[in-house]
């Protein structure tokens, strides 16, 4: 427990950020259109309710047994040619992954939390590589050289002025500041497109894993997963063990039940990958790396999960799917953004830095930043309670109970 | 702090210990002298036993005093910065503030009348045909400061003490009106209390429950924007009762945000001592919420917590909106029922 982190410090940006006018805005915009999608969504398909019920009973029995379901899904995973790993650490994870890129490579990333989490891209890059974020709100991040704000949206806070003026200078070519936002899209599109080719690996995350068959879901809009996991030789997916659940078809559930309550209707694309490329069609020989990646590695990590899932009262942070509908309605969010947090934000954000950081003045800044108001428990489709678990918190902090 | 109850944790802040370390050594959360607190009740002549009380709590006793109170560490959270209004105890012999004086200021320029919505209640529960008693300076703290500081070994031993207090005047039936003391006397003694038996009840319920009964009249017609506080809404689940209330009186019309409301109604910025930890934040959210209120295009605000009173005051001042003033649903049907 060597992290100390400074509650004085903490507080102004926190302040400084709540006086942020031109974040308040950002902010204000994204809440109100948020809501809205997702109340249509809800309404176009309603029985996406009822089946996060059934989601949080998968949660129920896959958390404990989370563990298993990794080993159950490496076996399923190098039986499909592929391989897989389980990270005790995030030093175990970066070292696994390190191993795997070696230096000198261009990589090619997709958004993923738990690579926020173990700060893998700076990892990588000081290895000596040359990673591209490829998403467009993380690629924003990375080149401001900022840290995300949100866990779908990590640019919510920079107004299109502001990229308009990054991207001139990172693209070399002027873009106005009141250029339409398609042409700013297309700017970065034209930029990144030889990158997902050129790349010697991709590397994404999972929104969820079907033990059973080794398989991912990966949810996105934008396309660049898809690419990103397609056109490089070899393909490295870092996902949280709290991701795995028993079967296909729960985690077909699950992506749906997130996605939704993400505000999508539907997403434009998921992805389900189980192995490497491979084609039967010379000869019926099985050649590995046909079109797509000749290698694919899985990386589930534990770094405190399996610790967070022994205490009765905080092990229900588990069962979030990062849908991010809880920020949307938290007040001290909406004038904040990430700063209220560390590497997961708000209220949750407390019982990660507690326990999966193990950083106890981190966890009590945020766990007195939250107001216990609950709301964040009604938008939630797993109903996790964060006040629960927030004054379970303070109750050990401030009792001096580990 | 006092020596012998000081926090020993260094991760509470010093804030949220100030209020606990009152509860624990003068059984409120400011540390002020009991018999002041109940002097709203002189001239009811409230029984001090009866089977069922009145709990009056601290919030609405000491609106006044805690006012004070706050608008201090507001300005001084903002003039010097982080961490010191925090450390009020020790920020108190520092600046030579004296803060039982000004608390005692308060009360000279008859700070009690802060306490209207406790007289209203009790006058409106009269009309309803109820007697209740009320234990005054023996009136026990609920101690939620405790529980929401983490300081929960310590709340449930204020429990328990509370609970035997309680018996020992012989009372079976609470009714209680501020949120966060129904809240620990309803759901949260029984989890700490062995063999809790006294009856719990929010005056909001007693008054929904006899409303068919009652002829409802406010003095003029007004838009009344409802806030909902936390703790009725989210943990108490009074989400109806309120509205069914508001709309039974003849002159208001209920007006509410499009979606803002009831179970998604936003925290005014007060919520779990919030407001004695980030000071200048807390005042930021009561701007938000007032905001969001004033969309709505209200005469007045209605609400039902000392907490949210305070905050969406001092929201409207911040935005330099006169007119509207924020009132006690209990003193709404009190003025309503005469």
């Amino acid at each position: 427990m060597e992290k100390k982190s400074d509650f004085k410090s903490y507080k102004k940006e926190i302040m400084d950020a709540a006086h942020n006018e031109r974040l308040r805005l950002a902010l204000t915009r994204a809440v109100g259109s948020f809501r809205a999608n997702v109340n249509k969504a809800l309404e176009k398909y309603p029985h996406t309710i009822a089946l996060a019920e059934e989601v949080l009973k998968i949660k129920e029995k896959a958390i404990p047994e989370m563990e298993n379901l990794a080993r159950q899904a490496i076996a399923a995973i190098e039986e499909n040619k592929g391989k897989g790993y389980i990270a005790r650490t995030a030093e175990e994870a970066l070292d696994i992954i390190s191993g795997l890129v070696g230096t000198k490579k261009l990589i090619v990333k997709g958004k993923s939390m738990t690579g926020e989490e173990i700060g893998l891209r700076e990892h990588l890059e000081a290895k000596g590589n040359e990673v591209y974020e490829t998403d467009l709100g993380e690629f924003i991040i990375q080149k401001l050289g900022d840290r995300p704000m949100h866990i779908l949206s990590p640019s919510i806070h920079v107004p299109r002025e502001d990229v308009a003026r990054l991207f001139s200078k990172v693209f070399g070519k002027e873009i106005a500041p009141d250029a339409e936002i398609a042409d700013m899209v297309a700017a970065a599109r034209e930029y990144l497109r030889d990158k997902f080719f050129r790349a010697d690996i991709g590397i994404s995350g999972a929104n969820a894993v079907a033990a059973e068959t080794g398989t991912l879901f990966i949810i996105e809009n934008e396309g660049n997963i898809r690419l990103a996991t397609g056109a490089p030789p070899v393909h490295i997916a870092l996902v949280g063990m709290e991701k795995l659940v028993p079967s296909l078809s729960d985690a077909f559930k699950v992506s749906e039940v997130t996605w939704r309550y993400a505000n999508y209707t539907v997403p434009s694309y998921v992805s389900l990958v189980s192995g490497p490329s491979k084609t039967g069609d010379i000869e019926k020989v099985t050649t590995y790396g046909a079109h797509g990646p000749k290698e694919f590695h899985v990386i589930f990590l534990d770094g405190g999960r399996t610790r967070l899932a022994k205490y009765p009262k905080l092990m229900q942070a588990l069962y979030c799917l990062r849908c991010g509908g809880c920020l949307y309605e938290c007040p001290v969010f909406a004038v904040t953004a990430g700063h209220f947090g560390d590497k997961y934000f708000t209220g949750i954000g407390a019982v990660w830095a507690a326990i999966v950081n193990e950083d106890p003045e981190k966890a009590a800044a945020i766990a007195y930043t939250c107001l216990t108001c609950g709301r964040c428990r009604e938008r939630c489709p797993m109903k996790i309670d964060v006040p629960e678990m927030i004054l379970e918190l303070r109750k050990m902090l401030a009792e001096g109970e580990k | 702090m006092s020596e012998e109850t000081a926090m020993t944790s260094e991760l509470l802040p010093p804030g949220l210990a100030y209020l606990a370390d009152n509860i624990l050594t003068r059984q409120n959360i400011l540390g002020i002298d009991k018999e002041q607190g109940a002097r709203w009740a002189r001239g009811l002549d409230l029984p001090d036993t009866s089977g069922t009380i009145f709990f009056a709590g601290c919030g609405y006793q000491f609106s006044g005093q805690l006012e004070a109170l706050m608008s201090l560490i507001k300005t001084m959270d903002k003039t010097v910065g982080a961490e010191l209004p925090m450390r009020l105890a020790q920020f108190q012999k520092k600046l030579g503030l004296n803060l039982p004086a000004v608390y005692g200021k308060v009360f000279s320029r008859g700070g009690e009348a802060e306490a209207k919505p406790l007289v209203a209640a009790v006058k409106v529960l009269r009309k309803l045909g109820i007697e209740p008693g009320y234990l005054a300076a023996n009136e026990p703290c609920c101690g939620a400061p405790l529980y929401q500081a983490g300081l929960q070994t310590k709340f449930a031993e204020n429990a328990r003490r509370a609970y035997q207090t309680m018996k020992t005047a012989g009372v079976k039936q609470i009714i209680s009106i501020v949120p966060y003391c129904t809240h620990a006397l309803q759901k949260l003694f029984p989890l700490y209390v062995e063999g809790y038996d006294i009856e719990v009840r929010h005056f909001l319920e007693i008054v929904a429950e006899k409303l068919p009964s009652l002829k409802l009249r406010f003095a003029r017609r007004v838009r009344a924007a409802y806030h909902d506080p936390c703790q009725l809404v989210r943990y108490l689940r009074l989400i109806e009762e309120p509205r069914r209330i508001l709309n039974a009186i003849e002159g208001i019309e209920l007006v509410e945000t499009a979606w803002t409301k009831g179970a998604w109604a936003t925290c005014c910025g007060g919520g779990g001592g919030f407001e004695a930890v980030f000071p200048e934040l807390s005042g930021i959210l009561a701007v938000n919420r007032a905001k969001e209120l004033m969309e709505t295009k209200p005469d007045i605000i209605v609400t039902h917590c000392p907490g949210c009173i305070m905050q969406l005051k001092d929201g409207l001042r911040r935005l330099k909106i006169e007119g509207v003033e924020v009132l006690d649903l209990a003193e709404i049907i009190a003025m309503a029922i005469a």
